[in-house]
């Protein structure tokens, strides 16, 4: 009895101390991402002065008259004249104080046109989400269940081309078939010029839903179908073939064989019992793809005209346009740093067995 | 079970077919209103400030809104707009008298205070809030700008400036009061003009909805048909993928689209719900030579050449009857293009007495391009390679070749230039004199220099053309560059556009334009 007891105080206060010790080790792992998130600017930073080509010369364009003086003003103006540690000193002054500076081409602060921008490539990325989620699981799930059959191969065969259609070459199909074919849906833009939406948040479909505005609604949706269906496909490729593997391995285990001979019906095993087991390597998958569809849009909003940040981010990229980049770049390290730190977080707490 | 799934899909199907059912696509349709009008705009612009841009694509949207003194017919020619009539009182001072009746879109009417106010932000160093305006430049020397009465205004210049007009055509007229009133930003909000549309809504990286100014005074009365336009909403939507801007034209989502690629055109041609238009450009497109670096530091290597590649066969194969090639460095139908010069000969032979000559035996070139120009430099490497030239190509993005070219390092390297002004003074300086922002082959000779800089300054047009005559003559001899070619500048429009004519220049002024059902 005593020694029982040792161990179950001995238990207790591990744990006790555990749980100190894990809030001192997220707050560990918290500051570790400070310096993560200064040496990817001061990266940024180098590399797009590094790279050749000069923000002004490609902003008077290749034309017409321009003055040496006209030149010298704008160069003064971005401090683009001062040596390489000044820069990088006044990049990191504006940083500390919450300022990215002021965009070369546009004369707007980064700040700013990240907030603009940010909510069409959000929305854009959990429509593609909905999408891939929509087909993907249902197909997976099917697939496992009905291993070899006609539908599994015909659904692996799918899975195979989305995953090998490049996004460019399936958004232009879209559109030659659903917008310029068919006529059914528009293939450019996030609304309609005559349809009025009052910008609440910036994202469409809530501020059309949190106005009662019906025809913005649908307007939305339909320009949101075709640009999440080409930045979903491969996703939902990958998780289709993901929810297969997982599901067919979690069919094989004893348990499902016990409640499949304890008479409970096919179906009801595999959507009561086996999906959660199966869905932990699918949700592993989509938190990796979700950083893939914010940052792999650029492509899609080419096409679809969809002005987001991907765009954006090309854009100032072609133009050296350094702080807008620099910015947009921060916000996409910041983002990936944090999405992995709350999934090192959620780990921990969904499976104790493993330590920050 | 079974059922339950299947079931569920059939679910989703439906829920997906309703929703596509629910849409059908957006169709541009006429009301007795006039109607909407959707063009595509090739890039994101910048801002709709008519005084902080240098983008061609910003200009287009810009000249819809706001109106300057004077504007350039569709094939080039200076009319007034704003501006009732003008004079040179000397050679460094110009008056104009202003429209009466002209107003704004709040209703406050367009005076001399305006046009003092608008050209001052350009042209003073400083003068836009603080920055200096990038459109300065296209005002030469202009230094001075001030109201003699409230109808006519005077500009001053440090020197006599040949290209005054051209500047003025660029510049467009804001109200002093309500910029005042509201502020740079507030400005930027809701922008007003005295042109044939008034801002809406709209971002500047989807799409800027314009309507139709009522009280519009009518716009130039050498453009035709004057008064207010028949349009009542100019759309401007952002389409940066040439591709889905074709297919956007053709589904009928937007009705205008412009740089088309020369390989799209029989594509749109054989549609019969598209019509497609061609007008001359204004931009060369040429083969630079770095004249720094030997072989090419040889006038005769550089003649060689101009010699060897068969400008007129890549043209025809490549581009078929839309490019023109030129025969010296000016276009043809710029001002100041000696008319005597005849185009290179394709002559091989030639080409190798001249290398030999030269006493060059063994060249290995790389030209580089930009990937849209890759077929022509391939036809040229051909050529170059059939005279006996290891010849290459390579291909870059502009930025990082640009930067390469002026330090030197490169040896030949495909360039364009646009010269929309049809005047040397935007062309020749910047490309042939020595050190010039555009001097990208390095070429430099004292006599050119100096002809040039003093055509900069000289009014009478009959000197200036001589001048010129002789500097195209000089560079046709020296060849520092491969003489180039220019293109008709492609764009289409759904079949129901009428009294759409694309312009030398690029610019879209929708105040004529009409749109039938």
């Amino acid at each position: 009895m005593p020694l029982y007891s040792f161990y179950l105080a001995s238990d207790e206060s591990r744990e006790y101390r555990g749980g100190f010790m894990k809030g001192i080790k997220i707050l560990e792992r918290l500051l570790a991402t400070i310096p993560v998130i200064l040496g990817i600017a001061v990266i940024v930073f180098l590399f797009m002065r590094l790279t050749p080509g000069d923000p002004v010369d490609i902003m008077m364009g290749r034309e017409g008259m321009v003055t040496e003086a006209e030149i010298e003003a704008l160069r003064e103006e971005f401090n683009l004249n001062e040596p390489l540690h000044v820069q990088l000193f006044i990049f990191f002054k504006g940083l500390f104080s919450g300022d990215l500076g002021n965009s070369i081409t546009r004369g707007v602060p980064v700040i700013q046109l990240i907030k603009d921008t940010l909510p069409a490539t959000i929305e854009l990325a959990i429509g593609a989400l909905l999408f891939a989620l929509v087909i993907a699981l249902p197909i997976g799930i099917i697939s496992a269940v009905k291993q070899d059959s006609i539908f599994d191969r015909i659904a692996m065969a799918g899975s195979f081309l989305g995953i090998s259609m490049p996004g460019f070459w399936l958004g232009i199909v879209l559109i030659i078939v659903f917008s310029v074919n068919l006529g059914w849906l528009p293939s450019q833009g996030r609304l309609s010029y005559l349809v009025y939406l009052e910008r609440i948040t910036g994202f469409h479909v809530i501020d059309a839903i949190v106005t009662g505005n019906i025809p913005a609604l649908l307007n939305a949706l339909k320009h949101l179908l075709l640009p999440s269906i080409t930045l979903g496909a491969s996703m939902a490729a990958i998780i289709a073939r993901v929810m297969r593997s997982s599901m067919l391995e979690v069919l094989k285990q004893d348990y499902v064989m016990l409640a499949r001979s304890k008479g409970l019906s096919k179906w009801l095993v595999v959507l009561r019992h086996c999906l959660k087991n199966a869905m932990m390597p699918t949700i592993t998958v989509v938190g990796m793809q979700v950083g893939v569809l914010l940052g792999g849009n650029m492509i899609v909003e080419s096409v679809f005209g969809w002005p987001g940040l991907g765009r954006l981010v090309v854009d100032a990229i072609f133009n050296r346009d350094y702080p807008l980049v620099q910015g947009v770049v921060m916000f996409y390290a910041f983002t990936f740093v944090m999405a992995n730190f709350f999934v090192d977080v959620i780990y921990t707490y969904i499976n104790p067995k493993i330590e920050m | 079970m079974k059922r339950q799934a299947l079931f569920n899909v059939g679910v989703l199907l439906l829920v997906l077919l309703f929703i596509l059912s629910a849409c059908g696509s957006q169709k541009t349709t006429v009301d007795n209103d006039g109607g909407t009008i959707v063009i595509a705009l090739s890039r994101e612009i910048p801002t709709l400030d008519p005084a902080n841009y240098r983008m061609r694509e910003c200009e287009n949207v810009i000249r819809n809104i706001f109106d300057g003194l004077v504007t350039k017919t569709h094939d080039g020619k200076i009319v007034p707009e704003i501006a009732e009539s003008w004079e040179a009182i000397s050679d460094t001072e110009w008056e104009f008298k202003i429209r009466k009746g002209v107003t704004f879109h709040n209703g406050d009417p367009l005076t001399a205070d305006d046009v003092v106010f608008s050209f001052e932000r350009i042209i003073i160093e400083g003068g836009m809030e603080g920055q200096t305006s990038p459109r300065k430049g296209l005002m030469g020397p202009t230094s001075g700008v001030y109201k003699v009465d409230d109808y006519t205004v005077r500009f001053t210049m440090d020197e006599p400036n040949p290209t005054f007009l051209h500047g003025v055509v660029h510049q467009q007229i804001i109200p002093k009061a309500y910029f005042e009133e509201v502020g740079p930003e507030g400005f930027l909000k809701q922008p007003i003009g005295a042109g044939p549309f008034k801002f809406v809504s709209g971002t500047l990286n989807d799409q800027i909805v314009l309507e139709r100014y009522d009280d519009y005074y009518g716009g130039s009365p050498d453009i035709p048909p004057v008064g207010p336009p028949a349009l009542k909403r100019v759309i401007f939507k952002v389409i940066p993928e040439p591709s889905s801007a074709i297919a956007a034209l053709k589904s009928g989502e937007v009705n205008i689209i412009s740089g088309v690629p020369a390989d799209m055109v029989p594509n749109l041609e054989a549609d019969p719900n598209v019509i497609v238009k061609t007008v001359q450009g204004t931009r060369v497109y040429m083969l630079e030579m770095n004249n720094k670096m030997p072989p090419f530091d040889n006038p005769k290597v550089r003649q060689a050449m101009n010699y060897a590649i068969d400008m007129d066969g890549i043209l025809e194969a490549i581009y078929g009857g839309n490019a023109t090639r030129l025969p010296g460095a000016l276009m043809p139908y710029s001002f100041g293009a000696n008319p005597n010069l005849k185009p290179y000969e394709y002559n091989p032979e030639k080409a190798k007495q001249l290398l030999k000559e030269a006493g060059v035996t063994k060249l290995q070139v790389v030209i580089d391009t930009e990937p849209k120009r890759q077929n022509v430099a391939l036809a040229m490497a051909a050529m170059l390679q059939e005279i006996g030239i290891d010849a290459q190509v390579r291909n870059w993005e502009w930025g990082v070749l640009e930067s390469e070219i002026k330090k030197g390092t490169r040896q030949m390297y495909m360039t364009e230039w646009g010269d929309s002004w049809l005047d040397p003074v935007g062309f020749l300086n910047p490309k042939f004199r020595t050190n010039d922002r555009a001097n990208w082959s390095h070429y430099s000779n004292e006599r050119v220099d100096e002809l040039l800089t003093r055509a900069e300054r000289i009014i009478d047009s009959k000197i200036r053309e001589e001048i010129y005559h002789e500097v195209e003559e000089i560079l046709y001899e020296e060849a520092p560059i491969v003489f180039g070619y220019t293109l008709m500048e492609v764009e289409a429009s759904t079949a129901n556009v009428e009294n759409w004519q694309p312009s030398m220049d690029g610019r879209q002024n929708m105040h004529r334009v009409r749109i039938t059902n």
